[in-house]
């Protein structure tokens, strides 16, 4: 499982699976400091794990990069993932 | 420090600020020619062993930093305990302006986040130890990175029998 910060590259070098993060160089997990936010993209990356059904799969996280307020972490929505979803 | 890595870390900013640079080199890159590995995932995320893997130069401090006077890169790889304390650690690479990984390593090894999950029961274990590269490496060293480094450590991780890693680019 990977993470994307610049989708181009990403598609020539596709790993099984990549969710991409429109964030800059060196914040693939966000802000510094911002746990809610790190927290929202691992969330992400975990569904797409079990979710992508095919070999090099690139999905937007959508997540935007300021501007954003992120919930705290639901960590029943972590439990629940797992295969067969 | 040598005028070179000076310049390196000048264009290091400079990519950062405008991100369609880094688009425009990606879309010069020639796709990779190989199969794309796969592997369905056979265990639920709370019982999963998950191993981290950088590509942000981050080593510990005792050990040999990334060689920054290639050009081309080091294809070399750094293991170390996941549960370093962070004043052990530090980040070697040129290539992206790690000014804000320094203050918050999490950017790009999301160690404290992952113990959250575990402490949660959201996931089953990190694994003990962590993985460094460093991400700007061209050919000949790509040809190293694909057929030598890449793959001992995917031997690590198996022979560890972890389920799962995750990959965090810089």
């Amino acid at each position: 499982m990977a993470l994307s910060i610049v989708r181009e590259i990403t598609e020539k070098t596709p790993p099984p699976r990549a969710l991409y993060l429109r964030f800059p160089f060196g914040h693939a997990l966000g802000e510094p400091g911002n746990r809610n936010q790190q927290l929202a993209v691992l969330l992400l990356a975990f569904r797409l794990l079990f979710e992508a059904d095919r070999p090099g799969t690139i999905r937007d996280g959508r997540l935007r990069w300021r501007r954003e307020n992120y919930s705290p972490p639901d960590w029943e929505a972590f439990r629940r993932l797992g295969p067969g979803l | 420090m040598p005028l070179s890595r000076l310049k390196n870390r000048m264009l290091a900013r400079i990519f950062t600020l405008f991100p369609f640079l880094a688009v425009r080199w990606g879309r010069k890159l020639a796709p990779h020619p190989g199969e794309v590995p796969w592997v369905e995932p056979r265990t639920p995320l709370r019982e999963a062993v998950l191993a981290l893997v950088t590509t942000g130069g981050v080593h510990l401090r005792s050990q040999p930093p990334f060689d920054m006077s290639d050009p081309r890169g080091d294809p070399s790889f750094r293991e170390f305990p996941a549960g370093t304390p962070r004043e052990l650690l530090t980040i070697t690479h040129d290539y992206y302006d790690h000014r804000e990984a320094e203050r918050d390593l999490n950017l790009v090894l999301p160690v404290e986040r992952v113990r959250e999950l575990v402490a949660a029961g959201a996931l089953g274990a990190l694994h003990p130890l962590a993985y460094a590269l460093m991400g700007h490496i061209e050919p000949p060293h790509l040809e190293t990175l694909q057929e030598r480094t890449a793959p001992e450590i995917a031997r690590r991780l198996a022979a560890a029998q972890v389920d799962y890693a995750l990959l965090i680019p810089a």
